[in-house]
């Protein structure tokens, strides 16, 4: 059994997973399951289902939709949606609430940005403030990553700094949107 | 008494006159029974419309402004600028589009569709222009054009014009519900290639990168203080191929700095395909390179 992640309500949604290919399918069920949250298939009366780019077709249970423009999707999250964010849309949409994003259409046809080396986030402190998404302390940060508290101080600090941000979930929320803007393939 | 003129009921009728010619340029593609996307009659049986938001499917059907039902079936996406057409199954009413270059402050009337595909009119300005600029999926957009208007969802994809009735160009989304338009010589210069081949060749690595500073330790060997990190690769794509695996930095691409995102986009055009690309990467604290051989990239 994993310890919840701290900060989150204990309550705990029975969920099924609507996507394919069994890799997709098994990575969103560890998401679900990291977040304290019981995979159940389509038969098991689901609290709401989790679907990749589009809903079921016979849409019965409150779906929270990765990708994809589906306006009638009770909920509508980007692709590169966090743990906490597919989280949070899950337990809306169970509660009866709809769930947008703020720039759910595809974010949009944007320009290439070229950004700021001042502000960019080294590789170090991405993988400190993904683990902040995840919910972990400083504490279990230095222990999933194998490196010093002090260490850890160090780069929450300066990813704060380079985030603008003064809290811990100000930094999360800064970040997803930088990924979603700047993330690029070539 | 002298009659004083009616300048705003001349303003209007004029706009209603020019709504009533954008029109025949109009229709909506049907989404779902509740949603529709606008659309350009571009040529008696082509409709053009907003890559973005058209959903994957080979078969459309749409109506056009006058509630006439027609069906086509997709013939081209390009996602780099933002283009698409459908090739409908008949003949219709298509009205020459005459292009115009928008000016700043000027008068913008945009034509799209509601949810069940009636057309709709929004009347704006040309909030900014701006030169050329690459998209983020690598296209070359002819010329920035930024309006003061709101969209809803169902607007987007339609033609705006001008006060003149010059053809501006497709009303989209930009970021944060921005709307621009995808100027008229861009879409005059990708659907006839889409017609033709369903698509504009892009070469492709097959990564999605995110830019990160390089850490002090390593700057001086890298000669970058900034790299584009790899997150995820195509699993048949030619960067792992050429064994570049998630976490590698990347600093250049055949000497262009990946601080220059504009120029490795550029330099990744059509003609890239088939051509040898040099890579220096940081992996696990060394600088190394790697050859990838360009392919080109898949349909989405």
């Amino acid at each position: 059994m994993t310890e919840p992640a701290a900060g989150s309500p204990a309550l705990s949604l029975r969920v099924a997973i609507v996507a394919r290919g069994a890799d997709r399918i098994a990575t969103l069920a560890k998401v679900l399951q990291s977040l304290g949250h019981q995979v159940v298939d389509s038969e098991g009366q689901p609290d709401a289902v989790l679907a990749d780019r589009q809903r079921p077709a016979d849409a019965r249970y409150p779906t929270v939709v990765l990708g994809g423009t589906d306006a009638e999707a009770e909920g509508l999250l980007p692709e590169s949606a966090g743990a906490a964010e597919i989280d949070a849309a899950l337990r809306a949409v169970a509660s009866g609430l709809i769930v947008r994003f703020p720039e759910a259409r595809a974010s949009g046809f944007s320009a290439v940005q070229e950004a700021d080396s001042r502000t960019l986030l080294t590789p170090r402190e991405a993988q400190v403030l993904d683990a902040i998404a995840d919910g972990l302390t400083n504490k279990a940060i230095a222990r999933r990553l194998g490196i010093s508290l002090h260490t850890v101080k160090f780069h929450v600090e300066s990813l704060f700094r380079k985030l603008g941000a003064g809290t811990r979930a100000e930094a999360v929320a800064r970040a997803g949107e930088r990924r979603r803007e700047e993330t690029i393939d070539l | 008494m002298t009659q004083e003129p009616n300048l705003l009921g001349a303003l209007s009728d004029v706009l209603v006159a020019r709504f009533a010619a954008a029109r025949d340029s109009l229709a909506a593609i049907k989404l779902s029974e509740r949603a529709h996307l606008g659309a350009i009659v571009w040529q008696h049986d082509v409709l053009v419309t907003s890559e973005q938001s058209l959903p994957r499917r080979d078969a459309l059907d749409a109506v056009l402004a006058d509630g006439t039902p027609v069906s086509g079936k997709l013939a081209g996406r390009d996602p780099s600028t933002n283009v698409a057409v459908i090739r409908l199954d008949r003949a219709v009413q298509a009205p020459k589009l005459s292009a115009s270059l928008p000016r700043l402050g000027a008068l913008v009337v945009a034509a799209g569709s509601d949810g069940a595909g009636h057309p709709s009119a929004r009347l704006g300005t040309v909030n900014a222009v701006g030169p050329e600029w690459h998209s983020m999926r690598g296209g070359r957009i002819e010329a920035r054009i930024q309006l003061d208007i709101r969209l809803a969802a169902s607007e987007e994809g339609g033609p705006a014009f001008d006060a003149a009735g010059g053809w501006l160009g497709m009303t989209t989304f930009g970021p944060r519900g921005q709307v621009l338009v995808i100027p008229a010589a861009t879409v005059e210069r990708i659907t006839p290639a889409l017609l033709a081949s369903g698509r504009i060749p892009r070469g492709w690595l097959g990564v999605a990168l995110r830019p990160v500073a390089v850490p002090d330790e390593l700057r001086e060997a890298a000669g970058e203080a900034t790299g584009l990190m790899v997150m995820s690769l195509s699993a048949e794509g030619p960067a792992a191929r050429a064994g570049v695996v998630p976490g590698d930095i990347i600093l250049s691409v055949d000497g262009t700095s990946a601080r220059r995102l504009r120029s490795i986009l550029a330099h990744l055009g059509s003609d890239s395909v088939g051509k040898s690309a040099s890579l220096r990467v940081i992996r696990g604290g060394a600088v190394i390179a790697v050859e990838a051989m360009i392919t080109e990239r898949p349909e989405a």
